[in-house]
């Protein structure tokens, strides 16, 4: 796992949920604000090719669920375990069933 | 062989202590869930409150940039219903002076003002309809006070206090009810959260008529809102065949995007 690209993820993470609570919430169509932290949660799970059990991707998953746990009402863990499936989910189908060549650049 | 074999336990070890640890993580936040709650909001709401306020400002010059076009007609529009309001004023001004003259005469002392606390906004739920603002238990806000706006328009209920900040759950959440009325037609029944900040009027009886634009107050009721609080207006209608009652959507009078100060009735 690379701390660095961690460290990264989990300050653009606070960063989008700040946003996404209080300044986006002026620009939602019909009172809906996108949920950003899960879009970004996805293309960083898409794009971290670490292979090993731990990797950036389900830190940052972790971390993005607690944060959407916190600033919502729900009990804490009810988000976590979805990033986590997710992040799972993604790194499963992507190691398996997928192969682009410019993903495995990075 | 073995060489696999030990691998897979150790990657079996790591998933295992991963686990653990992230269910005790998990435990102890869900313990101690107000103390973290009541830290993460006093570390954030600074920058959620400016940033609510540079959301405010941006939103408004977009709105009136992109709606140049229909401003005049909606002036011409709020022209005419101001005039109309105006003569409306004019009427209850007699009318109250009456009443004042009536109160006199049977020495019946006028109803006390609430005791308000003016709050800010700072953030929105992340994904229910619930706001933050930025006052808690220090400056005197209590569990289940009504929460209005400057043009006294409900805006829901204090659910959850921290120390510097608090959670008002919005008449439009789903667990939201309330005992409301339409004053002028004298019709009672509940407004329900429908998410999403949409709210419907249900209970009321087939034969009762409303029309678009009739404006529902709360009626106090249930104990926790005040008498006389406008809640939004009519608009629209669905009377089914099938039940007894008909369904009424109303405009949520209260608009997030717009409301930067709140008040907490906290008597």
């Amino acid at each position: 796992m690379s701390y660095k690209k961690t460290s990264v993820a989990i300050i653009v993470l606070c960063l989008i949920l700040l946003l996404q609570t209080s300044f986006l919430v002026h620009f939602g169509l019909f009172g809906y604000v996108p949920n950003l932290i899960v879009v970004f949660l996805i293309f960083w799970n898409i794009f971290d090719r670490d292979k090993n059990l731990i990797s950036s991707g389900l830190i940052a998953s972790i971390f993005g669920g607690l944060l959407l746990d916190l600033f919502s009402s729900r009990i804490i863990g009810f988000n976590v375990a979805i990033m986590i499936a997710m992040s799972f989910f993604i790194k499963v189908i992507f190691k398996n069933y997928v192969r682009v060549p410019f993903i495995e650049r990075f | 062989m073995f060489k696999v074999q030990s691998k897979r336990s150790e990657k079996i070890k790591k998933i295992a202590i991963l686990a653990v640890f992230l269910l005790l993580l998990l435990l102890i936040l869900n313990l101690f869930q107000k103390e973290v709650r009541s830290f993460t909001y006093s570390i954030s709401s600074p920058v959620q409150k400016a940033l609510w306020k540079t959301g405010n400002n941006f939103s408004g010059f977009i709105v009136s940039f992109f709606k140049a076009g229909s401003l005049k007609k909606e002036n011409d529009e709020i022209k005419t219903r101001n005039q109309e309001l105006l003569a409306r004023i004019a009427s209850l001004e007699e009318s109250k002076r009456e009443n004042e003259i009536l109160r006199q005469a049977l020495e019946i002392g006028l109803e006390k003002d609430f005791k308000l606390i003016l709050a800010g906004v700072i953030g929105k739920d992340a994904s229910q309809d619930f706001i933050l603002i930025d006052k808690g238990f220090e400056d005197g806000v209590s569990k289940d006070d009504p929460v209005i706006t400057s043009a006294r328009v409900l805006v829901g209920r204090i659910s959850e206090v921290y120390k510097k900040s608090s959670k008002v759950m919005l008449v439009s959440n789903k667990k939201s009810a309330l005992n409301a009325e339409v004053i002028e037609r004298n019709v009672s029944g509940v407004i329900k959260g429908e998410g999403g900040q949409k709210i419907i009027f249900d209970l009321i009886p087939r034969e009762e008529e409303l029309s678009n634009g009739d404006v529902v107050v709360s009626n106090g009721l249930e104990g926790v809102f005040p008498k006389g609080i406008v809640v939004g207006q009519v608009s629209d209608i669905k009377k089914d065949d099938t039940s007894s009652f008909q369904q009424v959507e109303v405009k949520y009078g209260f608009d997030i995007k717009r409301e930067n100060a709140l008040f907490i009735i906290v008597e």
